[in-house]
């Protein structure tokens, strides 16, 4: 199988100075996609308003609708650029759309002033443990076949390190909420909602109620022990998403190099 | 150099004559200037001698509360108060406890940790504070009831025998609805002053659906004025559990502070051109604020102000699971502005005047579901510790838990000498008790701090402290020809070779409870006491060099006030 280059035009061009554009663009499928998240918006909103399905559902269905072009414009990525760089181009998807999903969270909570258990975003009222802990994992894994893939820099490091730390994290929760759920069925308490709760980092959290940690230094790092989980969560996705900008820029731009000099 | 700046020739050295035990001695120190007052001292050693276990023993009272109703509910839930002061002027102090279901309790302090009870006919209280309310030199003791009755006043008329007696009097002109208490000269005339507080969920279950629109609920200042009480209403909107009413703005009069259940926040009032105008000092409040207390807890001259709430202190699976069904029944309120949060919090003051919280950094926002928390000198190392007193009983909340029981374990935290605490369960004071009003204070006579607590369903007791860490001394103030003879609202500092130590006198405090109005200073072993300061509510200073540790120090003002405005 031949693979195509990213470069190369001698004049400056978006695309060519930031590669990554030019990765994610559906290209020949932009209709499609665009097609298609018409018809899911659509017909989210239709069975939302007629209360048919709750917001997470019609969210679902929106991704599913996209789910075919996405497939296609995929496919063409890894007979273009190989299994590395389609893997980079589906991260960099999902990790975009899962960004949005906090940044909804963020604005229900910070701009709107609803309350924690309200502010979940458009799929996290679905199950937000089970969403982030199988996420999460799958990013983990994904930085991890990149890495394996060629994609090794400073930036794709810490980004394995910051996956790493969040999906355990996510591990932590997601085990306590099993664990809640298991007293709370014990007590015949079947209507009541174990999600959300503190992890690790965060107000209420591990760090902040250890006896090694309680009131010692690590509790005055501004917002380390303090913030509210949906903040603690935005973060923990705003500096992957950072990272893993960065790190596939760097990876995207030694590549054309590479093929350049070829 | 505290040294240094009390060894002024203007200082009358007071000669502290060798007392023996039991046998107080008087020293008289004469007024040096217009800002200093006159006092004599008279000193007394303990009268008994601590036992040392190294933890506190717990001691069983003969008064129990909430066992009357076959099941209790939201808000009989939120339980009373206990006050502590000498009742009869024996030396000793007397506890005072309220009941939501029955009558209201004296226990005459008999010595040796032994008491005789009294039952008052002060019926379903709340509130209890004892407080020297005609300045008559007799405590007398004020309710805050349950349902809709205003405050009842106890007067203390003296005897000649042992015990005194109590009558129930009017307090003319205190006649709204009232849940909290607090006392404090606010307008500087040298008369105690009362703000009360109403409970507006409590209300509502009395029949009064739009407690914002009765006029007798709210937050009411009420002016003591030749023996009326002149009233203001601060605010039509209460759910007031606590009040405090000391200097958050360091301008030398008293503000105003009202913590409120539920999603209403906090409101402080500050005396400004004439009125009372509220002000938003705080970065942070408690959402439900349960108590309001406050100390110098690092010595450094500037006090923290802790407030309790909701918070678990253990996040274990299981007891998260016990909480959760009340959590999410209770919701979340929030709104633009709104600085509450369901955490205990403990406000420091910063560079420019603002208070921000620093709870999880000092290892104090979460003791559970807390109610009355206060600070005392546990182990006499010089520094404040807390203790925080929790639990909850309600079957409309907790029906899912046995008897409709959240049992917890109250939370004892030792400052580790730099404003930090750590948790000390080794202190042996985690009862599972449903405590809710508390307070500290020497109750055998011995010089440390022992701390009482009314529990809800549950005898109420007395943790006995059997340390035997550090030395104390005590000190009692008596403004002689005054309206307010205890000093409440004077601020004592003893000064030390370790640093200096701060304390002010009040008659009310933390959840529905009066605290003594005898101070406790611990220092360890071998500490220099270099000076002991008293600042009188009029300003007036009076200063007693290099007082003996281990002492009862009793200082009498004879002077009445001299300086009201001219030194504040």
């Amino acid at each position: 199988m031949t693979h195509t280059t990213l470069s190369t035009a001698p004049r400056f061009n978006l695309q060519e100075s930031f590669p990554l554009i030019r990765l994610l663009h559906p290209k020949q499928y932009a209709w499609a996609v665009g097609l298609s998240l018409a018809v899911g918006l659509t017909v989210s909103w239709i069975i939302v308003a007629a209360g048919i399905a709750p917001l997470w559902a019609a969210t679902a269905l929106t991704l599913v609708i996209l789910l075919p072009a996405g497939f296609f414009k995929w496919r063409d990525d890894y007979r273009r650029y190989g299994r590395t760089l389609m893997l980079l181009s589906i991260l960099l998807t999902a990790q975009g759309l899962h960004t949005i999903e906090h940044l909804i969270q963020w604005t229900q909570y910070h701009i709107l002033y609803w309350t924690m258990r309200q502010s979940n975003g458009l799929l996290s009222p679905a199950n937000a443990e089970w969403v982030h802990f199988v996420w999460n994992w799958l990013v983990l894994i994904v930085v991890l076949l990149l890495l394996s893939g060629g994609i090794r820099n400073v930036w794709m490091w810490l980004l394995l390190v910051v996956a790493a730390f969040h999906a355990v994290e996510h591990t932590y929760t997601f085990i306590r909420y099993q664990l809640i759920l298991r007293e709370l069925t014990a007590m015949d308490i079947l209507n009541v909602t174990a999600q959300g709760l503190p992890g690790i980092v965060g107000r209420d959290g591990w760090l902040a109620r250890s006896e090694w940690t309680r009131g010692t230094w690590i509790c005055s790092i501004p917002g380390l022990t303090t913030a509210v989980r949906l903040d603690v969560h935005f973060w923990w996705n705003a500096i992957e998403m950072t990272l893993l900008g960065i790190a596939g820029h760097i990876a995207l731009r030694r590549r054309m190099q590479s093929l350049q000099l070829d | 150099m505290a040294l240094a700046r009390f060894v002024s020739p203007l200082l009358v050295m007071v000669c502290l004559c060798s007392a023996q035990a039991g046998h107080p001695t008087k020293t008289p120190i004469p007024a040096i200037s217009s800002v200093e007052a006159t006092v004599h001292v008279i000193e007394t050693p303990w009268n008994a001698t601590p036992a040392c276990s190294h933890a506190f023993v717990a001691h069983r009272l003969d008064f129990v509360h909430g066992t009357r109703l076959r099941e209790i509910n939201t808000y009989i839930s939120n339980g009373a108060g206990v006050a502590v002061n000498d009742l009869d002027n024996d030396g000793d102090l007397d506890l005072v406890f309220a009941s939501v279901d029955g009558q209201s309790t004296i226990l005459w302090n008999e010595g040796g940790l032994r008491f005789t009870p009294e039952t008052l006919d002060a019926r379903f209280t709340r509130g209890v504070a004892a407080v020297d309310v005609d300045g008559d030199g007799w405590t007398d003791i004020v309710f805050t009831h349950r349902g809709l009755e205003p405050p009842s006043f106890w007067r203390n008329v003296g005897s000649n025998s042992r015990a005194p007696r109590f009558e129930r009097h009017t307090l003319p002109g205190v006649d709204h609805y009232a849940y909290a208490m607090a006392w404090g000269d606010l307008n500087g005339d040298g008369a105690l002053d009362l703000v009360t507080g109403s409970y507006g969920a409590e209300l509502k279950q009395h029949g009064i659906l739009r407690p914002e629109n009765e006029p007798k609920a709210g937050v009411f200042l009420y002016l003591q004025k030749h023996g009326t009480w002149e009233s203001h209403r601060l605010d039509k909107r209460a759910e007031t559990l606590s009040i405090a009413i000391l200097d958050l703005t360091s301008d030398g009069r008293p503000e105003i502070w009202a913590a409120n259940d539920f999603a209403l926040e906090d409101k402080v009032w500050t005396y400004h051109e004439g009125q009372w105008k509220e002000i938003r000092p705080f970065d942070q409040t408690s959402h439900s604020t349960m108590t309001i207390e406050w100390g110098d807890i690092d010595n450094s001259g500037r006090l923290a102000l802790f407030t309790t709430d909701m918070n678990p202190y253990d996040t274990s699976p299981r007891n998260l699971a016990r909480w959760l069904p009340v959590i999410n029944h209770l919701g979340e309120y929030r709104a633009p502005g709104d600085v509450q949060i369901m955490a205990n919090v403990l406000l420091l003051p910063g560079r420019d005047g603002r208070w921000s919280n620093q709870a999880v950094a000092r290892g104090v926002d979460a003791s559970g579901w807390s109610w009355a928390a206060k600070f005392g000198d546990l182990d006499q190392d010089g520094y404040l510790d807390l203790y925080v007193v929790n639990g909850m009983i309600a079957a409309d909340l907790f029906g899912h838990l046995p008897n409709g029981e959240l049992v917890e374990e109250n939370q004892a935290y030792r400052n580790q000498g730099d404003g930090r605490f750590a948790a000390v369960p080794h202190w042996r004071l985690n009862s599972s008790a449903s405590g809710r009003g508390m307070t500290m204070a020497d109750l055998d006579g011995d010089g440390d701090l022992d701390i009482v607590v009314n529990n809800l369903r549950s005898f109420a007791q007395i943790f006995e402290n059997q340390l035997c860490t550090g030395e104390s001394i005590q000190v009692d103030l008596t403004w002689s020809h005054s309206p307010n003879p205890h000093a409440v609202g004077a601020q004592v500092t003893l000064y030390t070779h370790r640093g200096a130590y701060r304390r002010d006198v009040r008659a009310s405090g933390g959840y529905l409870s009066g605290d003594p109005t005898r101070l406790h200073f611990g220092f360890p072993a071998g500490t220099r006491l270099d000076a002991l300061e008293v600042q009188w509510p009029d300003g007036a200073i009076s200063t007693l060099q290099k007082p003996t540790p281990n002492r009862r120090i009793h200082i009498v003002r004879e002077q009445p006030e001299i300086a009201y405005g001219a030194t504040k």
